[in-house]
């Protein structure tokens, strides 16, 4: 490696804070496109070189300044583009803590932003103008909280007084923002993760991916969303290179964009969760895809919900013919509470496939299989990170498990984040695990369930934590049980469940239980009211129910102080033994 | 096939056999006035229900239709007393 390069990598590493990140990046290559935002068809809408995102971050922080103190909350409401990007660099600017939000959809009567608001009690809430006025006029009356002032970042400014309140410097103990991605909606929980995290998460991901300032990234995965926003967005930023952003509608609706972007671009990173990679091999037309060269696509990272060794095949097998190397694909595995990145390869390696027993798993040991029936594919996401470790634990005695066996994954490192927002019984629970037996350490207990083989491969088998991943996004059981529980009344409260099964081909799949009421008042067709909840969820959730069983009253197994068990409804429901209406 | 002139009953046919195929449930009847959300379409089919049949139409159409006109009837109706527009489709 060149030495300027050396002395570039050990300047990064000494940097205090994300602001002085691209501070740097605005003196050592001002007119560098750091990045390109896509319109909904795919066509250049606008652009902003890394000296110009300081200087707008900058003029955006005056302006914060003037209306939040260092260390109080501004919400983050942006659609995919530039300003949000402006937004969040403003914030940390002004020490003001940042907290992306999806915006809410028009048809959702309650989600979770109503209670983010009350959980972190912001100041500001930063937006477009045209969210603000134009479009969606209904979300300021959705955010009702004393004193909560509205900022459209991208209006012609009223001048504010003259006097600049001071920039505070931004050291790595200080919280950047606070992520939303656990927590049900009721009882949501804010990550808090540091500048010193964000810059530790950002160099093992360099280190991992293998990222130089040639790494030429193109994005649709939202930037509310940790990967969307660390993982490609702030990633690009931090080794100098250019991130080209595509609207999420606009890959949904035409998968191939993405795919004519990143040989535009010459990309050389792109990712995204599972299901993306399927979205692209259903929706292939050869016509869209005429003259498409994907050789320079390097990284093909997949994460955020399990990865499908099928997936993977049918990915590499469609899009070979395209000049697409199957050693690009890189399944990697983290969460929030960890920044972003727990586990991930080395660029190039291809993934890890291997058949395990699912006797086996049942047993809590990975083994190869007996024969044919008893294989099941598990995906490898790579290894532990530079400066981090994982440990396989017992999560019952809390005792370290050895390679092979299967155990809660625990991960310890500069990347675990600070803790829960105000939540200090969570953040002891999940951040301050000590494995039996081993005093000298804290460990982030991240809920789901792997194993480690000899070469520290980790291999992710299922979760104790109560959550439903469905296309890479977070659900909670209790959420959608009070969803449906809400839409009708002959639906009994607390006597339903939700959880997931894995479905061959579709993968992991939505399944809701629910007892239903039988009285002479409401009577009602059982079709009537399996369209009713599947309408509920669809518009709460946005989540297409793979089953939905009415039951009759008393059918669910409840403990003895009448809660539903989940994990047991479950079972009889795979096994048909659930009395259904 | 694209159609240049689409009346309200054949975009009210084609939309019940797309959704037949799309949704794939024997159990869930397609119908005119049956809500999108009830028939099981999320914001991601949605939005690629909205691109095939703006392909079919020729004519370009905005994805929140499915959300102000939530149901086959709805739809085709919009669309087809010209406010959507049946004219060509306007360069991406």
């Amino acid at each position: 490696m060149p030495p300027a390069a050396d002395r570039g990598l050990a300047i990064i590493a000494a940097l205090p804070s994300l602001t002085a990140l691209l501070r740097h990046r605005a003196a050592v290559q001002p007119d560098d496109r750091a990045y390109v935002a896509l319109s909904d068809r795919g066509q250049e809408d606008s652009t902003v070189t890394f000296a110009e995102l300081d200087r707008r971050a900058m003029a955006l922080a005056r302006q914060i300044a003037h209306r939040a103190f260092p260390g109080e909350r501004a919400l983050l409401l942006f659609p995919m583009g530039i300003e949000c990007l402006v937004a969040f660099f403003g914030c940390l600017y002004a020490g003001v803590i940042a907290v992306p939000m999806m915006v809410p959809r028009r048809q959702t009567a309650r989600d979770a932003s109503t209670s983010i608001l009350a959980d972190c009690g912001p100041r500001l809430v930063l937006t477009t103008a045209e969210l603000l006025s134009g479009a969606r006029g209904d979300l300021t009356g959705r955010f009702q909280h004393a004193g909560l002032e509205w900022l459209a970042v991208d209006a012609p400014g009223e001048e504010d007084d003259a006097t600049n309140p001071p920039l505070p410097e931004a050291s790595r103990e200080d919280i950047a923002f606070l992520q939303y991605t656990s927590g049900s909606t009721s009882a949501p929980k804010g990550v808090m993760v540091s500048h010193g995290n964000l810059l530790a998460n950002l160099e093992m991901i360099r280190i991992a991916c293998g990222n130089t300032r040639a790494s030429t990234y193109v994005s649709w995965v939202p930037l509310y969303h940790d990967m969307g926003l660390i993982l490609n967005a702030l990633q690009a930023l931090y080794v100098g290179a250019l991130c080209v952003l595509l609207p999420a509608l606009a890959f949904l609706q035409r998968p191939y964009l993405w795919l004519r972007a990143i040989h535009d671009y010459r990309a050389e990173v792109a990712g995204g969760p599972n299901f993306a990679f399927d979205l692209c091999v259903d929706r292939q037309r050869p016509e869209q895809l005429a003259g498409i060269d994907l050789s320079c696509w390097k990284l093909a990272f997949v994460g955020a919900e399990p990865v499908r060794a099928a997936t993977i095949e049918r990915f590499t097998a469609s899009f070979r013919p395209y000049g697409f190397d199957p050693q690009a694909m890189w399944p990697g595995y983290g969460m929030a509470e960890a920044t972003l990145l727990i586990s991930g390869g080395d660029r190039g390696e291809g993934p890890v496939v291997r058949d395990v027993s699912r006797a086996g798993l049942l047993r809590h040991e990975a083994v190869p299989p007996r024969e044919n029936t008893d294989a099941q594919p598990a995906v490898g996401c790579g290894r532990a990170l530079a400066e981090e470790e994982i440990a396989i634990v017992d999560p019952e005695t809390g005792t370290r498990l050895g390679p092979d066996r299967v155990g809660e994954i625990w991960a310890s490192g500069p990347n675990v984040a600070q803790g829960y927002w105000q939540n200090a019984e969570a953040t002891e629970a999940t951040f301050h695990a000590q494995i039996a037996g081993e005093i000298d350490r804290q460990w982030l207990r991240t809920g789901d369930l792997g194993f480690l083989d000899e070469a520290g491969e980790l291999f992710i088998t299922g979760r104790i934590k109560d959550v439903i991943i469905i296309r890479g996004a977070n659900h909670y059981p209790q959420d959608i049980e009070d969803t449906v529980q809400s839409s009708h009344p002959t639906m009994r409260r607390h006597a339903g469940a939700a959880f997931t099964i894995a479905d061959e081909a579709k993968g992991e799949q939505l399944v809701v239980v629910q007892e239903v009421e039988r009285t002479e008042r409401h009577r009602i067709e059982p079709a009537r009211l399996t369209a009713h909840i599947r309408e509920a969820i669809v518009l709460e959730h946005d989540i297409v129910p793979y089953e939905i069983a009415l039951l009759r009253p008393g059918a669910l197994p409840k403990t003895t102080s009448g809660k539903i068990q989940r994990a047991r409804a479950r079972q009889l429901w795979l096994t048909g033994a659930l009395e259904r209406l | 096939m694209p159609l240049a002139n689409a009346t309200e009953s054949d975009i009210r046919d084609w939309c019940i056999e797309y959704l037949r195929k799309t949704v794939d449930n024997p159990s869930i009847a397609i119908g005119p006035d049956a809500r999108f959300a009830e028939l099981g379409l999320d914001s991601a089919t949605s939005a690629y229900f909205i691109v095939e049949l703006e392909e079919w139409l020729g004519a370009e159409l905005r994805p929140e239709l499915v959300f102000e006109y939530p149901t086959i009837a709805a739809l085709a109706h919009f669309i087809a007393d010209g406010q959507g527009g049946v004219a060509d489709a306007a360069g991406g």
